[in-house]
């Protein structure tokens, strides 16, 4: 299974201010789906994630798509099949941006 | 797990850094020629680029004046670039040789801009007042590329070469440009001055915009890039951005010479210093970018239907010819009458 790295040509960083606005949304049982907490850019292509989209950003350390579900199931609640569809899915689209390669 | 829109940052993602004012052409278009030539010391300078990066700015493109004039700009990048900045720069290349490019490698460039303003170098060495100036520029080009340095050239689009669209294409794909950036007339400084003779009418703007946007659609192997919002009215935006309207105060900042900060280098309003102030707070505070972050619709963009997406347009061409942010962009070819 391939693994994932991160583009080192992207720039990123949280925003602080929107991490504790998820933070204390997640804490109230709020879906926090729509606040942007992260910034990333490359090439002139800029993107917003939220936070779920971030923690997996930061998991595209040469793990594999399986490494980086494990590790999410351990911090939200949330089915591993729904999970796994959007994680790739997400993946897939940041592939197409150039953001992050797989290697074998 | 991606948002269309971005909230409110909480610094810029990019500054434009007027590093010097100091330049050894004598562009018809300048917007700079007036500003101060005061300039912060190696060292203060140092201190407001940690202040940047510690700030999370992600990377300082250098302008001027010419930056290359400035003795130290060589120590000054590669500091930047130690901290994790992006650097980047904007020049006329005179100064730009095989040995230069190498030592701009060496202290991090990553990319370098060149501005060309027409294909023919003649109209070029004329417009930027120093004869043999195109030659040079383009030599630039092959010297940044030869040490692999990532190159753009940035043309003004102004009457001198607005109907050479394709020729500038071409000429940029010759010389192995990455990047054609088509800057829209600002009216600020010379370029206020010589506004009679360089800018276009809006009927112009339309129609260069219409030719350049399929020129971008079809062109291969060159990114040609339009930074103006009121290609909204063409149904178009810039697709990498996440922000509506101009991008100035939303993303970048400017940063003159002696650390004045203003929204944009069109925008002579101070609305701090980076020697004296807190740069996110600043930018989280300053009365004049909420302004433009939250422009009203005026005069004929009250009830246009592009307004949500071009926000009036380039605030600092409204800003110079009415005195109002607010105003509808002058370059405008959308109706005069709000439509009801």
């Amino acid at each position: 299974m391939p693994t994932i790295h991160r583009n080192p040509n992207v720039m990123w960083r949280e925003e602080d201010d929107a991490l504790a606005e998820a933070g204390d949304a997640l804490a109230r049982g709020e879906d926090a789906g729509e606040i942007g907490t992260a910034v990333l850019f490359s090439g002139g292509t800029m993107l917003s994630v939220n936070y779920l989209g971030m923690e997996i950003w930061k998991l595209c350390d040469n793990r594999t798509v399986d490494g980086i579900v494990a590790e999410l199931l351990e911090q939200f609640e949330v089915e591993e099949d729904v999970l796994r569809t959007d994680v790739r899915a997400f993946l897939d689209e940041l592939a197409v941006k150039g953001f992050i390669v797989y290697a074998e | 797990m991606r948002n269309d829109t971005i909230p409110q940052l909480q610094a810029p993602l990019t500054i434009n850094w007027a590093i010097n004012n100091s330049c050894n052409f004598a562009c018809s278009h300048c917007y700079s020629r007036e500003d101060t030539h005061e300039e912060l010391p190696r060292d203060v300078l140092y201190a407001c680029l940690e202040k940047v990066a510690r700030a999370g700015v992600f990377s300082v493109n250098f302008g001027g004046g010419e930056p290359l004039l400035h003795p130290q700009l060589l120590e000054i990048a590669a500091f930047a670039s130690g901290l994790g900045l992006r650097v980047s720069m904007n020049s006329n290349g005179w100064l730009l040789d095989g040995e230069k490019a190498v030592a701009l490698k060496a202290a991090g460039f990553t990319k370098v801009g060149i501005s060309i303003d027409s294909h023919i170098a003649d109209v070029h060495d004329t417009f930027r007042g120093v004869a043999g100036s195109h030659a040079r520029a383009l030599a630039a080009l092959g010297h940044l590329q030869s040490v692999g340095i990532a190159t753009s050239i940035s043309t003004v689009i102004c009457r001198i070469n607005s109907t050479t669209i394709d020729e500038l294409v071409e000429m940029a794909l010759r010389h192995g440009a990455g990047q054609l950036n088509f800057h829209n007339f600002k009216c600020s400084g010379l370029g206020l001055a010589n506004k009679d003779d360089l800018d276009l009418t809006p009927d112009e703007w339309k129609e260069f915009y219409r030719h350049a946007l399929v020129v971008k659609k079809s062109v291969k192997g060159l990114d040609v890039s339009l930074d103006d919002p009121i290609i909204a009215l063409l149904g178009e935006r810039d697709a990498g951005s996440l922000v509506k309207g101009s991008v100035c105060g939303k993303l970048s900042l400017n940063i003159k010479a002696n650390g004045d900060m203003t929204p944009c280098g069109f925008i002579p309003i101070v609305i701090g210093n980076i020697v004296r102030d807190d740069l996110r707070q600043v930018w989280k505070d300053s009365a004049v970018l909420e302004k433009m972050r939250n422009k009203q619709p005026t005069g004929k963009c009250s009830g246009c239907s592009k307004y949500e997406d071009c926000l009036g347009g380039c605030t600092a061409r409204a800003l110079a010819l009415t005195g109002d942010m607010n105003s509808p962009d002058p370059h405008c070819w959308g109706d005069d009458e709000p439509s009801r």
